[in-house]
Formats: C-alpha cells, structure tokens, sequence
C-alpha cells in the first residue's frame, strides 16, 4: 500500500534530551491520521520536524514520494500547518492575515483573495473578514488559524490541537470542518488532548508516550490490544420460574458471546468486539418472556485503553 | 515580495505604541525642549568675549596672505580678539590657566590649522566654527590665485573685493538643536523597530509560519528588514517637516545639504534598525526593556537632551554625541567630513548586521 507520508525510525533530540525516539508511522492519503499522547510525549516535535519547522536527527521522512531534506521546498509547498498556538498579525484584520500567509505560498492577485475568503468561508468567519483577532473570541481566532493554514489548499494538513481552549459550538464546526477537508481530499494529520475527538474524527490513530510508539491503528485495533471484549449489561425482571443455568447453557451456544453472568436482575453478556449481536440477544429475552428495563454497553476506550499501554493516564 | 512590505508598513501605521514613539514623542520633545526649556538651557546666553592668539608658522605666501586678510576681516568688533604670537609655549601656558580661549597655529605648506583649546566648550565650539570661515576663505584665496595671481599678490584684494566670508545668516535657537537631536534620538531608537519586528513574530508565534513557507529565508529576511525601510522614512521626514514647517526650526542652509542630512539620518537609522533585526532574533526578552536604559544613558550623556551635559570623555565618547555634532558640522558649517566617516560606518554596520541577521533566520528552528 502506497502512504503519502511516511516517517521512518524518526529521531529528534534537544541537547540530551531526545524527544522523539526510532518513531516510525505512515499515513494514507485522504485519511484523518491522530496522533495521541499526554503532555511531552514528542506529538509536537513530531509534527514540527514534519513540517520542516524543526531539524532532525536521525531517520528518514517522505512526504508524497519526496524526501524532507531534498526536496524541502516542493515538500513546504504541500504543506499546510495550524499550529496549537494561534499565529496572527493583531494588527491585520482576518482577511489580510489570510492573504499574507497564502501570498507567501505563491498565491497573488485575485486568486489569493478568493481563495483566502473561501478559506474564511469555510471556517464560518466571512462576516468577520474585517475583524482584527483581538476583536474576535478565542473560537473565532481558532477558526482563523485554521484558515490562515488551509488558504493556498494545501494536500497535507497538519493540524496541532486547533481545538484548545474553544467552545462547544466552535469545537464542533472544527471537527465538522476536518471532516470536510479529508472529504475534499487532503491528508490530515490531528493532534489533540482530546480522546473524544480523535475517537470521533480520525481514521487511524497512533499513540506516542516518552518519545516512542506505543501502538497505531485503527480505534478497534487499537482497543483489541488490551482486550478482546466488549459487555452488555441487560436489566430485567426474573420470574422466580425462570431457570438460569438453562438459559446460559443455551445462550453460550451463540456463537459470537463469549460469557454470560448474573447480578441480581441484570445480566451481562461479553461479546467479542466489532461484533453486533444485540438484536438476536434481545429476542431471546423476548422469546423467554423477559422483559427488558434497559441495556447499556461498555467498550474500553481509548482512555482505559492508554491506561493499560502505557501505565499512565493521558493528563 | 511587496506582500511582506505592506505588511510591515500596514502594522507600524496600525501600532499605536510605534506611532506615539517614533513620530509623536520625538515632535513633542522638539517642542518641548526647544520652548519650554530654552530659559534653562545656556546655549543662548551671551558668551562674553573671546580672546585667542595666532601663530604663523608657514613660509606659504598665498597662506600668508590669507590669514592675514581673516585676521583683517574678523576686525575690532568681533566678539572673537585675535592677536599674532610668536612663542607657542608661552600661550598654551596662558590657554592652559584661562586666560586665553585657545591658540590657533598655523603652519606648514599645504596650510595646517592646530588648535588649542581651553575648558569652555561653548567658546571653543565658536573658535572652531571662526576657523572653518577661515579653511572657505583660504580655499577661495587659493581658487582665486589660480585665475589671477596678480590680483592677490599685489594686495589690492584679500579683504572683500574676492574674499568674502559666508554669512549664514541663520538666527539659530534651541528648536534648530533639538530638531537634530531628535532626529539622532529617533534613529538610535529605531534599534527597538528592528527589535521588535522580530521578537514580535516569535511572541505571537507567526515567525513560525514564515520558517515553514516555502520562501528563501535569506530574502524573507531582507524583505522583513525592506519592510522597515518606508517607516524609517517616514519618521525621519515627519520631524524635520514638522520642525521646519509647524515649529520653524533650521536644518542645514541648502537644499542640498538638507537632502544630505535626510540621508545621513536614513543610513544610520537603518544601520540600526539592521543592528535591532540581530538583537530581536538573538533575545527573548522585551526589547524596549533591555534596549531603553542603555539608550536613555547614551542619549543623556550623549546631550541629547540639553547640550550643557557635556563630562569630558564621556560624552565624546557616545556613537550619538558624533552624530549630533556630524549633523551640526553639516547642517551649520556645510562641512561633510564626519557625516561622510558616519556614513561610511553605518554602511559598514548595515552590511555586517544584515549578513549576521540573514544568516541567523537562515538557521533559525521552530520557536517554542
């Protein structure tokens, strides 16, 4: 499989302290790629060697079949990078902020300021074009960060917490934002503290703690490296008729439970994960005649997850 | 290339910090010191008569013949008394106890001018400014003897009819010194302009945008630097046109020379805006709080704000004491000598300071 970007046996150290350590990665093209870790596990230095901000050690980077040290120019030229914290002229209103950092990809003339409105456009900030950043909220300025790294469209978006410190509203035009520009085709790659976001918008997900790897992947493979399970817990009323063992003998013949145990009036059947069982789960409730007070699932997130990697919490 | 100068341009005019510092505070101060503060300043008050004697020590005949009809035409009524010497020794003694201001001696071929001065500095700079008529009238003297040497040898000239000292005609006040002060307070102020266009890109983080643009960092530098240049001239034009127009102040006689002087304040001013460019990517800190106590010291030992401070050794030795008595020379004796040295250093200085700064962005990572 062809990756737009690859990081091989990346290394980065500051002074003695090596903040990125033998970290490989390699993300697909047209995909949301997460980068997880708590404060310090080398995220940051990652993405700054990424976009040429930042000088490297050791290792080897391709981005779109062109290596970082060759090819550094052509490489800049598809970059686009929304740093954690937000880089704008106070004294420029939003629209000139937009046209100054596009012009400096090559963008001139009518092009630049088309394209440096569509990019406030999309990031829901038209009606402010003339606003200076101090005369905006932190969710506006966020927005307009994003825009200043979007406007000369670039194929690879690297994205460093732009959701900190904003609203729910603007968070949520954020992410709906992201979604859109992986739609129209660009590579992104998304750091966050935020598990719920990354969960929710990136396709594959890696998580770095002290410099390395810890693991990649998908958010379910990710999940299976700690456990292979997923439970439902089904509360019900049990006649004083109802035969338990029987019941689980039955059941367990399923092949896709695992388990089944019983508290009182709740039952909780352990299914293996990705598996979709429930509605097959529930007509054997119904079928016996027991009725259904409610249902929840419990799947490990990347929380629980992190924790059991790494030893640690996230924050 | 014109986006990163529009840029620049379009956040010093937005700047109200910069607008106050370098283009309201330095016109206030020319008022303020200029009016205000002329009663406390000695710079008008009469200097009392000066006595000097001179030595001729040259056999040149031409020379002879100049200095001489200078005497003739300084005459009895000046404030400036002449008197010929013979013994060197004994009127450096008479100079060395006050009782004479200085003595000029004169002597060998080309002519030579040694002075020697007393402790008032005030009297001094009037013998200097009387000696440098006299190096005109030598010159024309001498432009003279080549077209027509009959006419000067045969004495009928000399003291009028060729030889003519120039009258500058200049009623000079304390506006005229604050008005070239200021200009030199500006120019070493806009270290902080330098500076500050860089220590602002790393506090509001942008300089990280511009390292990651697919641009030449060298010609990123350079345009940053090219940015500051229509804001240097800006305020230098803005004092001297408010100081001339609004507070009648006089620069230099000529237009000429005032173009020259415009000149020798934009190179210096770019010489440290350049220096400031190197000082905003080396530092962290707050420009204006590690630049501006240094700066006010120079300015104040330098008497920049009043010409009485003058601590012998110190004062000469402030880079902005030469450049207010460079700018002086030029503006009220039109001599070029030492603005054409203090270009030729600034000039030095930029190309130094750019090549530094250049190499610096070249090599500058991410800021944190």
């Amino acid at each position: 499989m062809s990756y737009y970007v690859s990081v091989n046996n990346l290394t980065k150290k500051y002074g003695e302290l090596c903040a990125v350590d033998n970290l490989s990665f390699s993300v697909r093209k047209g995909e949301i790629f997460g980068l997880l870790g708590p404060n310090g596990a080398g995220k940051s230095t990652t993405l700054s060697v990424l976009t040429t901000l930042a000088e490297f050690y050791k290792g080897e980077i391709r981005v779109d079949g062109l290596d970082i040290i060759k090819d550094k120019m052509k490489i800049k030229q598809l970059i686009g990078m929304v740093p954690q914290d937000i880089a704008v002229y106070d004294h420029l209103n939003a629209l000139e902020n937009v046209k100054f950092f596009a012009s400096l990809y090559g963008l001139r003339g009518d092009k630049l300021t088309q394209s440096a409105k569509e990019a406030l456009e999309f990031v829901g900030l038209t009606d402010r074009q003339t606003m200076k950043p101090k005369q905006m909220s932190g969710g506006m300025r966020r927005r307009l960060n994003i825009a200043c790294g979007i406007a000369h469209a670039p194929k690879l978006i690297v994205m460093d917490e732009p959701t900190v410190g904003v609203d729910a509203q603007s968070r949520e035009h954020i992410l709906n934002s992201i979604k859109i520009l992986k739609d129209r085709g660009a590579t992104v790659i998304y750091t966050s503290h935020y598990m719920q976001e990354v969960e929710e918008i990136c396709d594959r997900i890696a998580i770095i703690d002290k410099g390395h790897m810890v693991a990649c992947g998908t958010k379910t493979e990710l999940v299976s490296l700690v456990t292979d399970v997923q439970s439902l817990y089904i509360e019900s009323r049990i006649p004083s008729t109802f035969n338990i063992e029987e019941f689980k003998k039955k059941n367990e013949l399923m092949p896709d439970i695992k388990a089944i145990s019983i508290n009182e009036s709740t039952f909780r059947i352990d299914l293996p994960i990705g598996q979709n069982s429930i509605s097959k789960i529930i007509e054997q409730f119904i079928s016996l005649g027991l009725p259904i007070i409610s249902i929840n699932s419990e799947v490990p997130n990347l929380d629980t997850m992190f924790l059991t990697l790494t030893g640690h919490e996230m924050r | 290339m014109f986006q990163i100068i529009i840029k620049e341009f379009k956040e010093f005019l937005r700047d109200k910090t910069n607008l106050f510092f370098f283009l309201l505070f330095p016109v206030v101060l020319v008022f303020l010191l200029g009016n205000l503060l002329t009663s406390m300043d000695k710079a008008d008050e009469v200097i009392g008569e000066i006595k000097a004697q001179y030595i001729v020590q040259t056999e040149d005949q031409r020379a002879n013949i100049a200095i001489e009809s200078f005497v003739k035409a300084i005459g009895d009524d000046s404030l400036l008394v002449l008197e010929k010497a013979n013994d060197l020794e004994t009127s450096k003694k008479l100079v060395g106890t006050d009782k004479l201001t200085a003595v000029v001696v004169f002597r060998g071929d080309p002519l030579e001018i040694n002075i020697y001065e007393g402790s008032n500095q005030i009297k001094n700079r009037t013998v200097s400014a009387i000696m440098n008529s006299f190096v005109l009238t030598n010159k024309s003297i001498s432009s003279v003897m080549k077209i027509a040497p009959a006419v000067i040898l045969s004495g009928t000239s000399g003291n009028g009819e060729y030889v003519k000292q120039k009258d500058l005609g200049v009623n000079r006040s304390m506006i005229d010194y604050y008005a070239v002060s200021m200009l030199a307070m500006i120019s070493f102020m806009s270290v902080m302009v330098g500076a500050g266009a860089f220590v602002g890109e790393r506090q509001n983080k942008t300089i990280n945008r511009l390292i990651i643009a697919p641009q030449n960092r060298v010609q990123l530098f350079l345009q940053k630097i090219l940015g500051m240049v229509p804001q240097v001239i800006i305020q230098i034009m803005v004092i001297m046109l408010i100081s001339v127009f609004v507070f009648k102040a006089h620069y230099a006689a000529t237009f000429t020379e005032n173009l020259y002087l415009f000149f020798f304040f934009f190179v210096i001013t770019l010489a440290m805006v350049s220096f400031g460019a190197v000082v905003g990517l080396l530092i962290k800190a707050n420009p204006m709080a590690l630049l501006m106590p240094f700066l006010w010291l120079m300015m104040f030992f330098g008497g920049t704000y009043s010409k009485e401070v003058n601590i012998k050794g110190l004062t000469q030795a402030m880079p902005i004491y030469q450049i207010q008595q460079a700018a002086f020379d030029l503006a009220i004796f039109g001599r070029y000598h030492k603005v054409n040295t203090i270009i030729l250093i600034a000039g030095i200085i930029i190309i130094i300071m750019l090549t530094t700064g250049a190499l610096l962005f070249y090599k500058k990572q991410e800021e944190r």
